[in-house]
């Protein structure tokens, strides 16, 4: 197996930060619009560009490669940046 | 994480699911069916993690998508691999009675409900049939006739997941269609499909762009990348193609 293969395997999408983010965002916070600081691209978290071996997870801006948010879960707290962001929008009941 | 695996401290977010019931669908993935008090309900679509701790304190978690339809409780499709730390526990080790932690349900992006309309292509690569199949049994409980198609790659016969169900959600003049793709070995006498998804397949398969089709894709990273750039190609709009990549971490 390539370096390669090993990188893409590791590479996932914005719906595995919902579990880290369930306790600020709520179950549906993947669908949460997030703007991106660098490059203004604009879009829901699930569909950033994740990876969750880091340790912790880093959500990186499909559009820039610019990291987002960062979250790392430990015994006593959860630790979370969402400085790559230069806003975030959340949707409110079924909307 | 092989042998007992102990309910570790219970912080926010996470409650106590017992397992209630274990259904082996193939050689390598088993179906959880769990009861967990305070559930809020789930949709189609949605995950949820999964925790387990060792005696010495090590906690391992994982995503797994919900299996089962709104308003039934929780189950999870688990696909076994060999060098991981948590799928092999719950395929191989978990029994009825056990209890696990979990936390969701989770996600409101990767989510189907009648009310979105259709036409519904649902591209599924090996496990990432699960949380496609919440849809599935949704849309026929909801006895929803938009018309939904399932293209679902596996590698060999033996590991189509759900395979009795699938055949027979197909039937009836509302049922979904259903278009299996065997990648790597085939029955005798095979005639459907025996390639890997790519543009030239969904050419033939996906609903045309023109018909507004909404499409859901889960699989592995590579297979979720190709189908959207596939289906992105014959004219979807991107946020018509909504996917779920899952990892190489069991």
């Amino acid at each position: 197996m390539s370096v390669g293969t090993r990188t893409e395997e590791l590479r996932l999408d914005g719906n595995a930060l919902g579990g880290a983010l369930l306790e600020l965002l709520g179950p549906e916070g993947t669908a949460a619009l997030g703007t991106c600081g660098s490059c203004g691209a604009r879009g829901e978290l699930a569909r950033l560009v994740v990876y969750v071996r880091c340790p912790g997870i880093v959500g990186r801006c499909p559009a820039c490669d610019a990291v987002l948010v960062a979250v790392v879960e430990g015994p006593e707290r959860t630790w979370v940046t969402l400085a790559g962001l230069r806003s975030l929008e959340l949707l409110r009941g079924d909307g | 994480m092989a042998g007992a695996a102990v309910l570790g401290r219970l912080t926010t977010g996470w409650r106590v699911a017992e397992v209630v019931d274990a259904v082996d669908e193939t050689p390598r993935v088993r179906t959880l069916v769990l009861a967990a008090d305070g559930w809020p309900g789930h949709r189609a679509g949605q995950h949820l993690d999964v925790r387990l701790t060792a005696p010495d304190g090590y906690q391992a978690q994982r995503s797994y998508s919900v299996a089962s339809p709104p308003g039934e409780p929780p189950a999870i499709t688990v696909e076994r691999l060999e060098d991981g730390e948590v799928s092999p526990f719950l395929v191989d080790e978990v029994r009825a009675g056990d209890r696990i932690e979990i936390r969701g349900p989770i996600g409101g992006w990767f989510v189907w409900e009648p009310a979105l309309g259709g036409p519904l292509l649902l591209v599924a690569g090996g496990s990432g049939v699960v949380p496609l199949m919440a849809m599935a049994r949704l849309r026929a409980a909801a006895g929803s006739d938009v018309p939904a198609r399932l293209l679902y790659s596996s590698r060999s016969w033996e590991d189509v997941i759900y395979r009795e169900e699938l055949g027979a959600v197909a039937d009836g003049p509302a049922g979904l269609e259903v278009v299996h793709t065997l990648t790597r070995a085939q029955p005798d006498g095979w005639t459907g499909y025996a390639r890997r998804v790519d543009e030239a397949l969904l050419r033939e398969v996906a609903w045309p762009a023109e018909s507004g089709a909404q499409a859901f894709v889960c699989g592995p990273t590579a297979f979720v990348e190709a189908v959207a750039s596939g289906l992105v190609a014959l004219g979807y709009p991107s946020e018509r193609v909504k996917t779920e990549r899952f990892g190489a971490t069991g």
